[in-house]
């Protein structure tokens, strides 16, 4: 008995120990609890050095929590119990969040420098006059390739895809809209339509794209590009921004007849609480300066106009990521489907990847 | 055992170690490696766990994890040799094995499930996802396993040894502490050190039932291994798997102690 006490004694003794160790290092990174913005954000999605100057600036500390899809984004700020102030979701799911009443509107008077966005980027259909969001990066899907083994003339269109000589040679990003999207777009449908003939018909053109296909993976798709595991991808750009960065044989390419056009937008969630450092934040964020560091470091791209002109001309003119006025027009944004639709998708998109052979 | 079929099970014992051993060790070799991807090693280097022990949030995870592990081990020790008792003295057979089946649905069943209905749980109820709601879900799931190491202790030790105390006058607190304790020690050991490796292991359930502010090792490695594994957790899972030995080790150690002690001291019924 004696022992037993001896031990529990010890025990609890360590984890006292450990708990104030762990406080300190936790005070050690967060000077104080109330000037904290939390921001809910994709991994590595942000300068650290920008959360460093913002801090200078303004004395808020950021803490950064990340998330690796819309919907779990999604479902943690919907279940409640977190306090993010700031939240990155893409395009389609601000319809979802708009309409599940999840996000505070945006305070106008509050927010200097929305001037900055370019105006093709403003006022889009997932939300009119920007009353919710703040473009943060956009980008495309594309093709990345290889160009050891494959000419670039070969890849220019998604239907050049299907030829047979690049058999078992395409890793496809894992991503139900996206894959069925390209698609669609092959035969020049809708990225969202919501016609059921079309949407089997692009199914049965992904199965006949199967002995193309080597894998589909998600983030590792990175790693095996730049280590030449495969010749051809179909990843976003950012993604691929950060490949070419790695392997100078890699180059990313945006169908001319189309393909997705995406926003990630900064919002804030019914959850926020600290607004003054939400607005300080937002305001930060806008400015040329900030936004260019972020781009450079992000390697998407800037919706922010003034910030594009400060990066370096040859990222600015690179058509890979900023494609020309011809091909912009032709990129389709997504929108939120109805659940029963989106439903449809998935179940088409997981027929053909599970099915595969 | 003829010598054909013993060197045949010794090489088979050989492999199957070898596989499971291989892929740690595998890891753990990159950890010291310079380059930044486990695809070459490329020459000596501790660089890696120094950026380990400069990051100042991994060794606050880390700390936090084994706080977690340690306390919720020792509250669902707490419990469950309790439940264990209470189960052992149910005189019904019926009842008995029914609290026996419940205990061991809550075993056999699913993290996920046991997560997630610890999330909807815990927001019924308006309890913040935190610290707290991950040390609660931990010490609900570790209580079963705490009772199923306890219980066939408290079968094994003989009951007139219970009798004897009684018909000596020993109160029934000191029956418990002097008597049923001593007796069931080994099993409250391994029903602790169960708990607590369990609670390093799990990732499901804290996976649903951690809010912002708490993270424990496993999230946090699911978490950066999305954007391709950094080297530094090859060397922190090299530094917990250093760790996990010389628990063992000490486990075992402890054992051989106790059971000298309990050969020299008067043999147990």
């Amino acid at each position: 008995m004696k022992k037993l006490v001896a031990a529990i004694t010890t025990i609890l003794v360590f984890c006292g120990l450990l708990a104030f160790t762990s406080d300190r290092l936790a005070k050690s990174q967060v000077k104080s609890q109330s000037n904290t913005l939390t921001l809910y954000n994709w991994g590595d999605y942000i300068d650290p050095a920008l959360l460093k100057k913002f801090q200078k600036e303004t004395g808020y500390h950021v803490s950064v929590e990340t998330f690796d899809s819309n919907e779990a984004m999604y479902t943690k700020i919907k279940q409640g119990g977190t306090s993010y102030d700031l939240a990155v979701p893409s395009d389609y799911m601000i319809q979802k969040m708009k309409a599940a009443h999840l996000l505070v509107p945006l305070d106008k008077s509050k927010l200097h420098g929305m001037n900055n966005i370019s105006p093709q980027f403003r006022n889009l259909e997932f939300d009119r006059h920007n009353q919710y969001s703040v473009p943060y990066f956009w980008g495309t899907l594309g093709i990345i390739y290889n160009d050891k083994t494959v000419k670039a003339s070969q890849v220019q269109h998604w239907k050049q895809l299907w030829n047979p000589r690049f058999k078992d040679s395409i890793m496809l990003v894992d991503s139900a809209r996206d894959v069925m999207g390209f698609a669609l777009i092959r035969d020049g449908d809708s990225v969202n339509t919501k016609n059921i003939k079309q949407l089997n018909a692009a199914k049965k053109r992904l199965d006949s794209l199967t002995p193309n296909v080597k894998a589909i993976v998600a983030d590792e798709i990175k790693m095996y590009m730049i280590e030449n595991e495969a010749p051809i991808a179909v990843d976003w750009s950012g993604e691929a921004s950060e490949m070419l960065s790695q392997n100078s044989h890699l180059h990313y390419v945006v169908p001319s007849e189309g393909s997705n056009l995406w926003f990630d937008n900064l919002v804030i969630p019914k959850t926020a609480k600290h607004y003054k450092a939400i607005y300080a934040f937002l305001n930060f964020m806008l400015k040329p300066e900030n936004a260019a560091q972020n781009a450079e470091y992000v390697g998407y791209a800037t919706p922010n106009e003034q910030a594009k002109a400060l990066l370096p001309a040859s990222v600015r003119n690179d058509k890979q990521f900023y494609p020309d006025a011809e091909t912009m027009k032709h990129l389709q944004i997504y929108n939120n489907l109805s659940p029963e639709l989106i439903g449809t998708y998935n179940e088409l998109y997981l027929e053909f990847k599970m099915y595969r052979n | 055992m003829t010598k054909k079929t013993k060197w045949f099970a010794n090489g088979y014992l050989t492999l199957v170690f070898v596989l499971l051993y291989v892929p740690i060790f595998y890891l753990i070799m990159y950890s010291f490696s310079t380059g930044k991807t486990m695809s070459h090693y490329q020459g000596f280097t501790w660089a890696h766990y120094v950026a380990l022990f400069q990051d100042a949030r991994m060794i606050q995870i880390a700390l936090d994890t084994l706080l977690l592990a340690l306390l919720s081990a020792l509250i669902a020790t707490a419990i469950g040799s309790l439940g264990a008792l209470g189960i052992y003295a149910t005189k019904k057979r019926q009842t008995r094995n029914a609290l026996l089946s419940l205990n061991n649905i809550l075993m056999v069943s699913p993290d996920v499930i046991i997560g997630a209905s610890f999330l909807i749980f815990f927001t019924f109820l308006g309890i913040g996802l935190g610290f707290g709601s991950v040390l609660m879900s931990h010490i609900a799931f570790e209580i079963p396993i705490v009772v199923l190491m306890v219980l066939p202790r408290l079968q094994e030790m003989s009951t007139t040894m219970i009798d004897a105390a009684e018909d000596l006058g020993a109160s029934s607190w000191q029956v418990l502490s002097r008597v049923i304790l001593p007796a069931i020690i080994p099993g409250i050991l391994a029903g602790y050190f169960m708990a607590f490796t369990y609670s390093l292991d799990d990732f499901a359930v804290t996976f649903f039932v951690t809010g912002n502010g708490f993270e424990t090792l496993s999230i946090e490695i699911y978490a950066r291994a999305r954007q391709g594994i950094d080297l530094e957790v090859n060397a922190l899972s090299g530094i917990l798997f250093v760790f996990a030995l010389l628990l063992v080790v000490g486990y075992y150690l402890l054992t051989q102690y106790t059971a000298k002690r309990q050969k020299a001291g008067v043999k147990r019924p």
